[in-house]
């Protein structure tokens, strides 16, 4: 597949031409809700999701826990909807963990307690048919929430309460689930979670004590909230792998989707062309049921209308589907294996002392020497789970390829090529630049940036992008089914599926067990491929059902940075000494 | 339909140019939109942001992206612009 037709092709412009003309409606429905941001409404915004009560929960796999936390999605859902747990029951210990927690954490904005606690009793009481009706959702705060503030972490929309719901979190709303709260971000979906003024905020859950080891970015907090049992699953929207970098910084499986999959209407944008709303999951079959309910075309969203008919994802991660056999093509899914995939990393060089080690830990928690080991051990360890993960992969049926780039995949997937994209989010947020540059805080450079990239290198890289896209289609889908990644931003430019999902641990790098993540990448709407694969691979092993100690059963290492560490259950955080991420964790961060 | 980058024709590449040529264009082009830096401080690494940083981030983009991307030479009648690229290949499959 993958060969654009010519003729149909230019077809095809005057149509999409219209969407891009539509699409600042889309973003127009921010300002008559409240917010200083120009626009129209958000009447179009109105769930459109199909029969929700008609999908099929998966099939018990395990005896209930006795922490009703350590519930997956599914099996929380399976439960309610059984009547063996309630919604209360369950809401009030989601809101347990948050208080005695998140302190630390601080993956949430805002918690709303009370309404989330009045829903549970209204779901306990009518007892409804919706799959997700009384399970507990973490919601990006820059998915508009009817009623509650939406700030996308920045200054601009500090005081923004919507007047409506996103498209994808109202698919949720009627799918039954509830809204425990917002989780805090990277300011304007970039970089990972810190306030506005570059002040780290939300780490790890699985190194609490740690505030450098990034948590990814930009659903920061979205995924320690999931991995830290304070929801049972979230949502958060990736322009440069901010779904997928955060899922493999802490231990979830995390889907981005096709371009349109999943409607953007009422999330505030960060680029047109490539933000994409997915969710963050404890596995695969829970991406494959929030993914269920969250896709699906949406008239107030052009990009969404008119695609392939969305799959069924949860059959496609049901255990008796013979998942490594492709469904349309049969015979074995072919896995391409990318050069540098297995690359031992080269020892790393003496960077030297510190110049000045005052100076030094004002950003970084460990000494530099210490900090290359720590990141060459951990480069190491990445590697060997790659391996393992690929031979799991193959004994179980699957058929790996050796592939080469595409032939120009080391230009179009430069750093300049994936700068195209600054003039968009510029022009998105040129009134406020215009207004005052101080707004965008710590993240100012690149809005800047992209009001000095001139209109002929923008339309050029637009349809370098094409060019880089028939390249994957041909070379690389043209050999096998899924792909390996490294790096989310290749797929991310040209708006193609990813998954994020763990791989393995490691624990050279903090002295705790730290996730490593693995990436595989589809074609064009095949995210079903995506989750039957990983589902399969979680039945043989367990990386997914491994949880992070609490904050209190963790010791912070004497001399590991960070600040104050609170009480001695280490339940208290908020008096962190501030400081910014350095580029230990550069790759993480994401947006 | 792509070709492969060639090395610049032009007399004067984006190295030669200097910082005070850069620094003009860019407030020329910020002063033309309405956007102002002065805002901020002049110098302060403990500010969120300062017009030192700024200025040397945009110097380094004007050094490197316009430059990479123009030097990229597409075929006339090669594709056309689309900016959502996954939607026109699952919107031309057959």
């Amino acid at each position: 597949m993958g060969e654009v037709n010519r003729r149909r092709f230019l077809e095809r412009m005057t149509a999409l031409t219209a969407t891009a003309v539509a699409a600042p409606a889309t973003l127009g429905a921010i300002s008559n809700a409240g917010s200083r941001f120009p626009g129209a409404t958000g009447a179009g915004s109105r769930a459109v999701a199909g029969r929700p009560d008609e999908l099929n929960l998966p099939p018990a796999g395990r005896p209930q826990p006795a922490d009703l936390t350590e519930l997956t999605l599914a099996e929380a859902a399976r439960l309610l909807r059984d009547g063996d747990v309630g919604a209360v029951e369950l809401v009030e210990a989601y809101l347990a963990r948050i208080g005695r927690w998140d302190l630390r954490y601080q993956a949430f904005n805002t918690v709303v307690s009370q309404a989330a606690l009045e829903a549970a009793r209204t779901a306990d009481r009518t007892r409804g048919r919706a799959p997700l009706t009384g399970v507990p959702l973490a919601i990006k705060d820059n998915y508009f929430t009817a009623g509650v503030r939406t700030t996308a972490n920045s200054f601009i929309f500090e005081d923004f309460v919507p007047d409506f719901d996103a498209t994808s979190w109202a698919r949720l709303r009627d799918a039954g689930a509830i809204l425990l709260g917002k989780t805090q971000m990277g300011p304007l979906a970039t970089t990972a979670a810190s306030t506005p003024t570059g002040e780290r905020t939300t780490v790890n859950a699985w190194a609490p004590h740690h505030d450098n080891v990034s948590p990814g970015g930009s659903s920061s907090g979205s995924a320690t909230a999931v991995a830290a049992r304070m929801a049972a699953s979230s949502t958060g929207t990736q322009t440069g792998g901010s779904i997928t970098n955060p899922s493999n910084a802490q231990g979830l499986t995390g889907i981005k989707p096709t371009m349109g999959r999943v409607s953007l209407q009422g999330i505030l944008p960060l680029t047109y062309t490539r933000d994409h709303p997915g969710p963050l999951a404890r596995d695969a079959v829970d991406a494959a049921l929030m993914l269920q309910i969250m896709a699906g075309p949406d008239p107030a969203d052009p990009r969404s209308l008119g695609l392939p008919p969305v799959p069924d994802y949860l059959g496609a991660v049901r255990e008796d589907d013979g998942a490594l056999t492709h469904p349309e093509r049969g015979g074995a899914v072919r896995i391409g294996v990318l050069p540098g995939f297995l690359d031992e990393p080269e020892p790393p060089e003496d960077p030297g002392p510190d110049p000045d080690p005052d100076v030094d830990r004002i950003g970084s928690s460990f000494p530099r020497r210490e900090r290359t080991q720590a990141a060459y051990r951990r480069d190491v360890a990445t590697v060997e789970a790659r391996r393992r993960m690929l031979a799991t992969l193959e004994e179980m049926g699957a058929e790996l390829v050796e592939l080469d780039f595409p032939t120009h995949w080391e230009t179009l997937t430069s750093f300049n090529f994936n700068n195209v994209r600054l003039p968009e989010r510029s022009e998105i947020f040129l009134e406020h630049l215009r207004d005052d540059v101080r707004k965008f805080g710590v993240s100012l450079a690149p809005w800047i940036n992209g009001l000095l990239l001139p209109a002929a290198e923008y339309v050029r890289g637009s349809r370098a992008r094409l060019v880089l896209l028939r390249e994957i289609l041909d070379e690389v889908f043209g050999r096998c089914d899924l792909v390996t990644q490294t790096a989310p931003f290749p797929f991310d430019m040209v708006g193609l599926p990813l998954i994020g999902f763990p791989i393995g641990f490691e624990t050279g790098s903090t002295g705790y067990p730290r996730p490593i993540g693995g990436m595989f990448g589809a074609e064009p709407y095949a995210e079903h491929h995506l989750l039957a694969v990983i589902a399969a691979y979680q039945r043989a092993t367990d990386w997914h059902l491994r949880r992070p100690a609490d904050p209190g059963e963790l010791r912070p290492a004497e001399g590991d940075g960070g600040g104050p560490r609170g009480g001695a259950d280490g339940s208290a955080g908020r008096d962190r000494s501030p400081g910014r991420y350095d580029l230990f964790d550069v790759m993480e961060r994401g947006e | 339909m792509a070709r492969r980058p060639t090395p610049p024709r032009s007399v004067t590449s984006s190295q030669e140019v200097t910082d005070e040529q850069l620094d003009a264009h860019v407030r020329t082009r910020l002063a033309l939109l309405g956007v102002d830096l002065s805002v901020l401080p002049a110098d302060d690494e403990e500010a969120p942001a300062d017009q030192r940083r700024i200025m040397a981030s945009a110097r380094r983009f004007l050094r490197s992206t316009p430059e990479a991307i123009a030097d990229f030479e597409l075929d006339p009648m090669g594709p056309a612009p689309a900016i959502y690229p996954a939607e026109v290949s699952a919107r031309n499959r057959g």
